[in-house]
């Protein structure tokens, strides 16, 4: 199995959907790329866990533990996103959309699931940048599927904001290349080698790299959804389709997220500690504190769950910077059960908007009654996502928020404690509108076996893995977190 | 290991052009000169691109300028061309500020970026600071062209203007990228080109216009 399988796949995929002569071909093209692209994650990732890191195509493509967790991530929740998508885009109910934006959807959803891969798996910085650059360009299309007016707006916003915000971390790669050309380094091409720069790191200049690493911050922090660059994030994570929401928000701003992290190891072999783990947490706090107010007061489910996002991405941003095991491993951790816990509950959202037909949190009463399996699946992830045991989210929330007392950031910790409590508040207040009271409307017509099968999925995995977290997978976590903390890489 | 000695004046001259180009092109009232005024600014970047190469004696990067040549100067302004006779949009620009104010505040922005360039003493790179300096003025008129235009056409000029100037800083502190991510960027760069193109035309056909006004309906 190599790592090459990871980046052709989706590829081949796109290819016979472009191909795809029927509805029913593109179906099964579109779900057995996902689930094959699944298998071979699956047994790259967890048969690599224990040996060193793997390079390939000339050093570029990079496969350690670190990258293994976002691959792993990566082809588990496109598979669940595909068979969500299978029922819910290609079904026979009005959501459904035709053969043409069908076939545009399963091309760039699986061209956008490559760039993803590109973006964990490259060692080269540069061809780091253009994969993210590629994420942007690939998902607008899919940010935008039925043409209607907000979408478009949204996908517009989208476009533009996350490429300028790439930009500027162009500028920040740039910044750290010159430092390693300038820094005694002969001519070859692998100056812009993760790896390489992290052997060398002795001899970059820090004013260069601590000027890169803000500009690299802001880049792939406005992509990740970090405050203040978040503005973009609500509005696409609330017109795309839920499908492709779960994976914008469970998938996409860990990506962006993982770029930080490696010029976070970067710079701070280069600068040493205090300065990027500061950055980071002063974003990651304020992330969650602009996401409370937003939270408080939403009106729109999707978007409340595209706050509740920004708040995520800031409170893992803060786990790395705070350091030491327990902040690390909780932040990796974080990212994983986010990823499951949201993508859940956006697929949720699926069937809520399947069957009420509005976005709105009012609009929506009595979710309980009127479709019990729907509404205990909701109940489940608007718990779990709020941070309550026995959920997955809660027992990463809760290292993180250790690893902030161990690393001694006492102020930073309880800050973050007091917004989660109010953001806690905020999440059952909506959740008790929506889920309680009297049924309003007729109970759940079309049942969906696709879309159904996902949600059962999704709630296993949450419940499971806020009780026991299987073994190869603490491996993985493990050696992630010594090539973060720098043991070992 | 340099080339001839009047080359490097030639490349600073170049260089202010390059920089004058850009402020034509945050001022200029038609959409049509502004296009003109984007190719020639990739043309002068090309030129300088092909001076650095040949002044260092580094033949990958006359690459890099020869596509530079072919994509930013003939294949993306056709495209914009096309689109604007396809949409048949008003021909001229509107700002949300006048052209006097613009020009006040690209002073300012150039200024400011060369003055924090000239404080920064680590970078000091082979050719000359000013490089450096005009790379990040550019840098900073793109942006500013993006937060001030109306129009979805003028704020993907802005973009591409803002490109321009990493590129330029790229090529003239590090000689370029790699050729391979040097590639790659120009692929990112021509294939959003055209997908913000697309959305130009569906943005055109959803709101009876391409004001950046009416994009606002998404809020909190």
């Amino acid at each position: 199995m190599t790592i090459a399988c990871l980046l052709v796949i989706p590829l081949i995929s796109g290819l016979l959907a472009v191909l795809s002569p029927a509805k029913r071909f593109l179906q099964w093209v579109f779900v057995s790329g996902a689930a094959l692209l699944a298998g071979c994650a699956w047994a790259l990732v967890f048969r690599t866990a224990g040996t060193g890191p793997r390079f390939e195509f000339g050093g570029n493509i990079l496969l350690d533990p670190l990258a293994a967790v976002f691959v792993f991530l990566i082809a588990t929740v496109g598979l669940l996103s595909a068979v969500y998508a299978a029922g819910y885009l290609f079904g026979e109910s009005d959501l459904a959309i035709p053969l043409v934006k069908l076939k545009r959807y399963a091309i760039f959803f699986h061209l956008f699931l490559l760039s993803m891969l590109l973006v964990v798996l490259s060692n080269n910085l540069g061809i780091m940048w253009i994969a993210i650059e590629g994420t942007t360009l690939a998902s607008a299309f899919l940010v935008n599927v039925d043409d209607k007016k907000s979408s478009i707006e949204a996908a517009w916003k989208y476009l533009i904001l996350c490429t300028v915000g790439i930009a500027l971390a162009l500028f920040g790669i740039i910044l750290v290349y010159y430092s390693a050309t300038s820094g005694g380094g002969g001519e070859g091409q692998d100056l812009l080698h993760w790896s390489v720069l992290l052997s060398r790191a002795a001899t970059l200049d820090p004013q260069i790299m601590k000027l890169a690493f803000v500009f690299i911050l802001a880049g792939y922090g406005t992509k990740a959804g970090l405050a203040p660059f978040h503005s973009w994030l609500p509005d696409a994570h609330s017109q795309a389709p839920s499908p492709v929401s779960a994976l914008l928000s469970g998938v996409l701003l860990s990506c962006s997220i993982s770029g930080i992290i490696r010029f976070h190891i970067l710079t701070r072999a280069a600068v040493g500690g205090g300065f990027s783990d500061g950055l980071l947490i002063f974003f990651g706090v304020l992330s969650v504190a602009v996401a409370c107010p937003f939270i408080l007061v939403q009106g729109d489910y999707k978007r409340l769950l595209a706050y509740s996002s920004v708040e995520h991405m800031g409170l893992t941003a803060a786990g790395i910077g705070f350091g030491s095991f327990f902040g690390v491993y909780g932040a990796l951790l974080h990212i994983v059960n986010h990823a499951f816990t949201k993508s859940l509950l956006f697929f949720s959202c699926g069937h809520i908007l399947h069957h009420f037909r509005t976005k709105e949190i009012r609009g929506v009463r009595g979710l309980l009654k009127t479709s019990p399996f729907l509404g205990t699946v909701f109940f489940a992830g608007i718990l779990a996502i709020a941070g309550l045991p026995p959920f997955s989210v809660f027992v990463s929330e809760f290292s993180i928020l250790s690893g902030g007392f161990a690393s001694r950031h006492f102020g930073a910790t309880a800050a973050v404690i007091a917004l989660l409590v109010l953001i806690f508040a905020g999440f059952v207040r909506h959740l008790s509108e929506m889920a309680l009271g009297e049924r309003v409307r007729e109970p759940h017509p079309s049942r969906n076996g696709w879309m159904d099968g996902v949600l059962w999925i999704g709630l296993f995995l949450i419940v499971s893995l806020g009780i026991y977290i299987p073994g190869p997978f603490q491996d993985l976590l493990h050696g992630a977190v010594r090539v973060v903390e720098g043991a070992g890489g | 290991m340099t080339g001839a000695a009047w080359m490097l004046p030639a490349l600073h001259f170049v260089a202010m052009l390059l920089l004058v180009t850009s402020l034509a092109l945050i001022v200029s009232p038609q959409l049509f000169a502004c296009i003109r005024f984007y190719a020639l600014h990739s043309f002068l970047l090309a030129l300088i691109t092909t001076g650095t190469a040949l002044y260092h004696r580094v033949p990958h990067v006359l690459i890099a300028a020869v596509l530079t040549l072919v994509l930013k100067t003939i294949v993306i302004p056709q495209i914009f061309y096309r689109m604007i006779r396809r949409l048949g949009i008003r021909r001229d620009v509107e700002t949300y500020l006048n052209i006097p104010l613009s020009l006040i505040f690209s002073t300012l922005l150039v200024f400011i970026s060369f003055y924090g360039v000239g404080n920064l003493r680590a970078i000091k790179p082979p050719l000359s600071q000013e490089f450096v300096s005009i790379a990040v003025a550019t840098l900073f008129l793109g942006m500013f062209m993006m937060t001030t235009r109306k129009k979805a056409l003028t704020q993907v000029l802005g973009l591409l203007l803002i490109e321009n100037g990493l590129f330029l800083l790229g090529v003239t502190t590090t000689f370029g990228m790699p050729l391979l991510v040097e590639i790659g960027i120009f692929f990112d760069v021509l294939v959003g080109a055209i997908i913000m193109g697309v959305f130009v035309f569906k943005i055109r056909g959803a709101f009876e216009g391409l004001d950046m006004d009416q994009l606002t309906m998404l809020k909190g």
